[in-house]
């Protein structure tokens, strides 16, 4: 009876060691080395079915375009199956690639947008994309500032996929309400402003007007007029430890938008999307969006949409360009050979003037390719679609400088964090600007130093 | 009273889900996140360097935290003394036997079936700044312009309200509850004694509630402190600013949006002590007082 109960006890004592086990073993690869990119390998497309996970951040219409993508290449490619898996939000879809990584599940290709592209750099769990490339693909194809975007020493590392930038939106209508030329929109500042009292004075809006994303509007105003963002030119020619968010210029154009909104111009619409809805029920003229909103707010809006380049703040400021933002696709390194031959050809599919455009028109994002392109051009695409035009025009009529390429940071994503809760504390709680900046300046160093502490290890 | 087993080891496995249970989910993650919060973590959780107590200095050396321990305490406040006081007076009045106040008393548990994510987004559209029905009638009534995302002070009230709204059916039933399982005849010989309705509440009421009255303090603290995320996720992310930053969305920005592991192990360590502390406090001081039958 006693050596039963005995046998018991060590039964369950050794059962919860187990289960203890099996908790704790994930945690700590410490020191893990990543494998090196299989160089030769990948080109073997062998006869055998492969496949390979495909994860991303389309939710929604650009979802469907997705999975249409998906569905006709896994026709064409009998051997090739993609799965293709919605995984949420860009960071969610980040941070879950990374713990499935971790958890040694990590799916084979990943779409990360443009904040997390250090984080992919350093994670030494991604084969580099131009190693795959035997000579079928003409880098130069990639439209010019997003393949320097996603480039380190000229290699491309991943594949554009979904790239857009920030331009100005407007409301015709309000225009031609407040006697303006709906077809001169403004090209600086000060004549945005101008505009915006104009037809706040007339009484066709309560505001003037408002921005998604801010803190990368700001980092657009940054690129936009030559100045950089970080030091070691914006993080490219080594890791970034300083961040010139808190220069004279940021200062300079937080002063401006903190004065605007304490006039009512400027109307703080969050930090997404939020901003769209008031734009689009029309309480402000201007709105400062992403181009990939452009499809959904062509067809929800009930007045005439005018998009125009970004405006300038007058001074004597450098001509830099808008930077580009949006999604690439990364490949794992945990795929097999025969995986990462197959992510290539679908990789290559994605790229297909054809596809490329189709994913352009369905979306709203740019079509990746120059010869894409050139087709929508000769099609008369932007004739008839002119607001699809504005972005592409902007990116391609800007300056190549290392300020003007965007900025690569460690930790991207909590530096982005920190500039937006700053700007909300000098735009919406009325902060002094320079302090405000420098003390987010400081706490993204912070956040550099500690990330490279990790990176040099 | 005590239970014989004929197997000595039979209680230890009949215990054995529960433990197995709160050892994955609550000892396991506990010992690991007090582990973490001595190190500084790459991304990948492929890097660790070890900090020894820097996270927990840079915590409180941290003006963000600090600004987060004072919203969170303000808030907690509001929800729980705004919430019991709220959610008693309606169990009072609900309480009364008319007809058809049976489905009324159902009613009244409705908010608290609904997720936070659902009662945040009917919140958020209600009192949306450009088209919410509320915030437009308070514009019209008072003038003022109520924006939660642009105002830090109208925020951290939105949030506090809409947190008390979610609550007020959990603490309404318990209130209900006690108020049923009070004996009549207390009254009635209270009734006969010449007190008034008001003594009667305060005299009688009020005190044999407090066992009910202190269960909720509890829970509506930790709800306040520690179930809220959800809330906050959908309407204001913890702006505008830093306005609504509570403890919960800090450690969650640090450590998910941020991927700063160690910093926000660090963060939960200290909530748990935080938590844990309150709940001591409470049973110690609060136990003298209330009334148990």
């Amino acid at each position: 009876m006693k050596h039963r109960r005995v046998l018991l006890v060590a039964a369950f004592l050794a059962v919860l060691i187990l289960l203890l086990g099996a908790c704790a073993a994930p945690v700590a690869p410490a020191g893990e080395e990543s494998q090196p990119a299989a160089e030769g390998e990948a080109a073997a497309t062998g006869g055998e079915p492969v496949t390979i996970t495909f994860w991303n951040a389309m939710s929604g219409s650009r979802g469907e375009v997705v999975d249409d993508l998906v569905n006709s290449f896994n026709e064409k490619n009998p051997n090739i199956t993609v799965e293709s898996e919605y995984t949420g939000s860009y960071a969610e879809t980040l941070t879950k690639a990374l713990a499935a990584y971790k958890a040694g599940d990590a799916p084979t290709i990943v779409q990360v947008y443009e904040v997390g592209t250090q984080t992919m750099l350093d994670s030494g769990a991604i084969v580099p994309v131009y190693t795959l490339n035997q000579g079928e693909v003409d880098w130069n194809e990639v439209v010019d500032p997003i393949r320097k975007y996603y480039s380190v020493n000229g290699d491309l590392y991943c594949m554009p996929f979904n790239s857009s930038t920030a331009m100005l939106y407007y409301n015709k209508d309000m225009f031609e309400a407040a006697g303006l030329d709906p077809n001169s929109p403004p090209t600086t500042w000060a004549e945005l402003e101008a505009d915006a009292k104009a037809i706040m004075d007339a009484g066709v809006a309560e505001g003037g007007f408002s921005m998604g994303w801010p803190a990368w509007i700001l980092e657009q105003m940054f690129a936009y007029h030559d100045q950089l963002y970080a030091n070691n030119d914006n993080g490219r020619s080594g890791l970034a430890d300083e961040v010139y968010v808190n220069s004279d210029f940021g200062d300079m154009v937080l002063s401006e938008w903190q004065r605007m909104a304490d006039e009512g111009v400027l109307v703080y619409g969050g930090r997404t999307y939020k901003a769209n809805d008031p734009f689009l029920a029309g309480q402000f003229p201007f709105l400062f969006q992403s181009t990939s909103s452009l499809a959904g707010i062509l067809k929800k809006a009930d007045f005439a949409v005018g998009t125009a380049f970004l405006p300038r703040f007058d001074g004597d400021y450098g001509k830099g360009n808008s930077v580009v933002g949006g999604g690439c696709l990364w490949l794992m390194d945990t795929a097999t050979p025969e995986q990462q031959a197959a992510a290539w050809e679908f990789f290559k599919y994605t790229f297909s003037p054809e596809r490329a455009i189709i994913w352009h028109k369905g979306t709203g994002y740019f079509p990746t390719s120059n010869t894409a392109y050139e087709m929508l051009k000769e099609e008369g695409w932007f004739e008839e679609e002119p607001n699809h035009a504005t972005a592409f025009n902007q990116i391609l009529s800007g300056a190549d400088t290392p300020a003007a390429l965007g900025v690569l940071l460690g930790n991207f994503v909590q530096i982005r964090d920190i500039v937006g809760t700053a700007i909300e504390d000098i735009v919406v709680n009325g902060q002094d600007p320079q302090e405000t900046l420098d003390k987010a300046a400081a706490e993204a160093n912070q956040v550099l130093a500690d990330y490279k502490s990790l990176v040099q290890q | 009273m005590q239970t014989h087993f004929p197997n000595k080891a039979l209680p230890y496995i009949l215990l054995s889900p529960s433990v197995i249970v709160v050892l994955i989910f609550f000892v396991i993650p506990s010992v690991d996140s007090l582990y973490l919060s001595f190190f500084r973590v790459n991304m990948l959780g492929t890097k660790q360097i070890f900090v020894g107590m820097q996270n927990f200095t840079r915590l409180f050396k941290d003006t963000a935290y600090l600004n987060s321990v004072v919203v969170s305490v303000k808030f907690a406040i509001f929800v729980v003394f705004g919430g019991l006081s709220a959610s008693l007076g309606i169990a009072v009045v609900a309480n009364q036997r008319y007809r058809g106040f049976g489905v009324y008393r159902t009613l009244l548990i409705w908010p608290y079936a609904l997720s936070p994510a659902i009662a945040a987004l009917i919140w958020g559209l209600m009192m949306d700044p450009s088209f919410g029905v509320v915030s437009h009638i308070i514009q019209s009534l008072t003038g003022i312009r109520f924006s939660y995302l642009t105002n830090g002070f109208h925020a951290l009230l939105f949030l506090s309200v809409a947190a008390t709204w979610k609550m007020l059916g959990y603490n309404i039933i318990f209130f209900l509850a006690g108020l049923q399982s009070m004996q009549p005849e207390l009254l009635e010989a209270a009734s006969i004694d010449g007190a008034n309705s008001w003594q009667r509440f305060w005299r009688i009421v009020f005190p044999l509630l407090s066992p009910t009255t202190f269960f909720l303090f509890i829970m509506n603290t930790l709800y306040a402190f520690f179930q809220v995320f959800g809330m906050v996720h959908i309407t204001t992310e913890g702006g505008p600013g830093r306005a609504t930053d509570l403890l919960v969305f800090k450690l969650y920005r640090d450590g998910f949006i941020g991927m700063n592991t160690g910093f926000a192990s660090a963060q939960s360590i200290v909530l748990l002590i935080m938590v844990a502390t309150l709940t001591i406090v409470q049973f110690r001081y609060a136990g003298s007082r209330v009334v148990y039958r």
